[in-house]
């Protein structure tokens, strides 16, 4: 295992490497920063950028964008009151309530160090955690697999918003997209009519691109000159440095807030939102110091939302590299990543490709590293950034949204179903109904498919198959009580994100 | 609610319904023993529909106990609302038309003019900014995309092609 780090250590600090991940950071943060671009945007936007690269050097970059736009969410959020990412939504409550009392540079350094403490301690979880999971999950045979994609599904429940009717519509969807093109094992056409541009099936890139992406920029066109107002005085980053004697007595908080963020990362679905508003809603439950002052620039309230959220990254990874389900919306475009690059992230991955799982351990551990000392140095630049006029900055975007559906196979048949796809997305918002179910239904679709089919080809087509072992039950159980359970308790304060 | 979300709903009941009368042709795809082609899809498309109902009838419901005066907007609102719509339908044209000739006229002035003629339509009027931002934007993506990663743009036909050749 020893050799594996060594190894990895020496591949990612490769100079071709380190230059992707400090790109892939800045970039992270740039789409964590801007208001309309979300991380997972940010990660299908880089997408493109991989095709050419190595597969180490593709998932350093995406890992860097991944951490950074979960951290750089929060910095529009203290300084302007606008959350770039929705899990900085805490943030805003009480970071930019520090801000407005001129304490802008203190809110900054509390929550660039708990984001980076929140992510080091999920990816030493992750470190310890993704191979014991993954050796488990190589006992799965078909059956347990469709349990496991069943429970991947699951996570509809957390992505739907407002209305899980509207949630569970958009995975249906999804997953009858999913089964367009030639079926893998009859080889019938399904839903081509006959053309021959849906006959390979729909490449979940193209989708991704079209429905998050382009239709992201549709819908801000609505109202293309938005400004910041209320934006707080920053005079940089030289003062206020908080004492270490501050997070030493709120140790309970710093303690508790990252294992909550790295478990809630874990759950399929719940992601770094969720992680964020349980963290704050327990430390607001349980301050004994001025618990008066949440909502109006409590400290306290700000680390356990950063810690919180943070932490979700390496929750989220580990689930994904060792069982191969995405624990956020991020990580399913993760998914993507893997699949173009041949591969299937998963038990069987650790022994397929020990490089990558053990580079994506040691890219990530860095990667929070430098976050600390890029954040810095970014802020000030993000800021200028800022008043880049919108309108070339979405010209931009939707070329890069042409490219990575053209560069997939440089095709433009690709960059027509993407433009297709974008015109469902944009419809799809306008009547309130998400669109991440429905991409992560496109993802996991075809293995679900796939290992319902083969279970029942072993059973003779009994299904009873599906809960014929332990692991089967215990994981429907968990996607029963996962979607179920968000019909009866679901918290208010997150209701709508 | 709004009369448009019920002609959603009756749009997806018909799209749904559609595909699912399609995929009866694909029930008993497949080798005997084999659980055939058709089974995934149908039972997809078959809780997409009755959810698609389900939603139909929500928003019914919801519209009726909002009364049709609920939704009156002042008239700016209006004037707004179609701003809106018409700043999306000129973005949708424009990225359309971009991708439409992009094989015809070559990557290099497809974009250039895009970028161009997509921040007039978001209300781009500086004049700086209209001529930088298209050049500064098209050097920066052919020098990443074409010269970098090496991904084959189309170069556009006849002259076009001759203009795109000097750059890539």
């Amino acid at each position: 295992m020893l050799d594996h780090y060594l190894q990895a250590f020496a591949t990612v600090l490769l100079p071709q490497n380190l230059l992707a991940m400090v790109l892939g950071s800045l970039w992270g943060l740039l789409a964590g920063a801007l208001p309309g671009i979300s991380t997972s945007m940010g990660v299908v936007l880089l997408l493109s950028f991989t095709y050419s690269l190595s597969p180490m050097t593709a998932f350093i970059l995406l890992v860097g964008a991944y951490l950074g736009g979960i951290t750089g969410g929060s910095i529009t959020a203290i300084l302007f009151g606008i959350p770039g990412e929705p899990s900085s939504v805490p943030t805003v409550i009480e970071g930019h309530a520090l801000a407005k009392q001129g304490r802008a540079t203190f809110a900054l350094w509390v929550y660039l160090l708990c984001s980076i403490y929140g992510g080091l301690f999920s990816v030493v979880v992750m470190i310890v955690a993704t191979p014991l999971i993954a050796s488990f999950a190589l006992k799965f045979g078909p059956a347990e697999y469709f349990a496991l994609t069943v429970l991947g599904l699951s996570v509809v429940s957390g992505l739907s918003g407002g209305s899980m009717l509207k949630g569970f519509l958009s995975c249906f969807f999804g997953l009858f997209l999913a089964t367009i093109g030639t079926d893998g094992i009859t080889g019938e056409e399904r839903y081509t009519f006959d053309t021959t541009i849906l006959l390979g099936g729909i490449n979940f890139v193209v989708a991704m691109v079209g429905l998050l992406a382009v239709s992201e920029i549709l819908i801000e066109a609505e109202e293309p000159f938005k400004e910041y107002k209320g934006g707080v005085e920053y005079r940089g980053m030289l003062r206020e440095f908080p004492p270490f004697s501050l997070f030493k007595s709120y140790l309970l908080t710093m303690i508790r807030s990252p294992i909550i963020g790295t478990i809630v990362g874990a759950l399929p679905g719940a992601g770094a939102t969720i992680a964020a508003f349980l963290s704050y809603g327990e430390a607001a439950r349980t301050a004994k110091r001025e618990p008066e002052k949440f909502g109006k620039g409590a400290v306290e309230g700000l680390m356990a939302a950063e810690c919180a959220n943070n932490a979700s990254t390496g929750g989220s990874m580990t689930i994904l590299l060792s069982l191969g389900i995405p624990g956020s919306n991020t990580t399913a475009m993760m998914i993507a990543a893997f699949m173009i690059h041949g591969m299937q992230p998963g038990p069987l991955l650790l022994s397929t490709r020990p490089d990558i799982v053990y580079g994506i351990f040691v890219s990530m551990l860095l990667t929070n590293l430098l976050l600390l000392g890029l954040t810095i140095l970014a802020i000030r630049m993000f800021l200028e950034l800022n008043r880049m006029p919108y309108s070339i900055f979405s010209a931009a975007i939707m070329i890069l949204c042409v490219i990575g559906a053209y560069g997939l196979t440089n095709n433009m048949d690709d960059v027509y179903l993407m433009f297709g796809f974008s015109l469902i997305g944009y419809t799809m918002r306008k009547f309130d109904i998400p669109v991440a179910p429905c991409i992560l239904a496109l993802v996991l679709g075809d293995m679900a498919e796939l290992s319902l089919r083969r279970a029942l080809l072993i059973s003779d087509g009994s299904p009873l198959i599906l809960v014929g072992s332990p692991i089967s039950i215990v994981l429907l159980s968990g996607a029963l009580l996962s979607i179920v359970y968000p019909l009866f308790k679901k918290p208010k304060m997150l209701q709508g994100l | 609610m709004k009369k448009s979300e019920i002609i959603f709903s009756a749009v997806c009941i018909a799209f749904f319904g559609f595909m699912l009368f399609e995929t009866f042709e694909l029930l008993g795809q497949g080798r005997p023993g084999e659980v055939g082609s058709g089974l995934w899809p149908f039972m997809a498309l078959a809780i997409s529909t009755l959810l698609s109902i389900l939603m139909l009838i929500s928003n019914i419901r919801k519209y009726k106990a909002a009364g049709p005066g609920a939704q009156e907007l002042t008239a700016e609102a209006i004037a707004a609302k179609r701003r809106a719509r018409i700043t999306v339908a000129l973005s949708v044209v424009c990225f359309l038309t971009y991708i439409i000739v992009t094989p015809w006229i070559g990557f290099i002035i497809a974009t250039l003019l895009y970028i161009l003629v997509f921040a007039l339509v978001l209300g781009e009027r500086r004049r700086w900014v209209l001529a930088i931002s298209p050049i500064l934007m098209t050097a920066v993506i052919m020098g990443v995309f074409a010269k970098f990663i090496t991904i084959p743009f189309p170069k556009g036909i006849g002259v076009f092609a001759e203009f795109s050749r000097l750059f890539y």
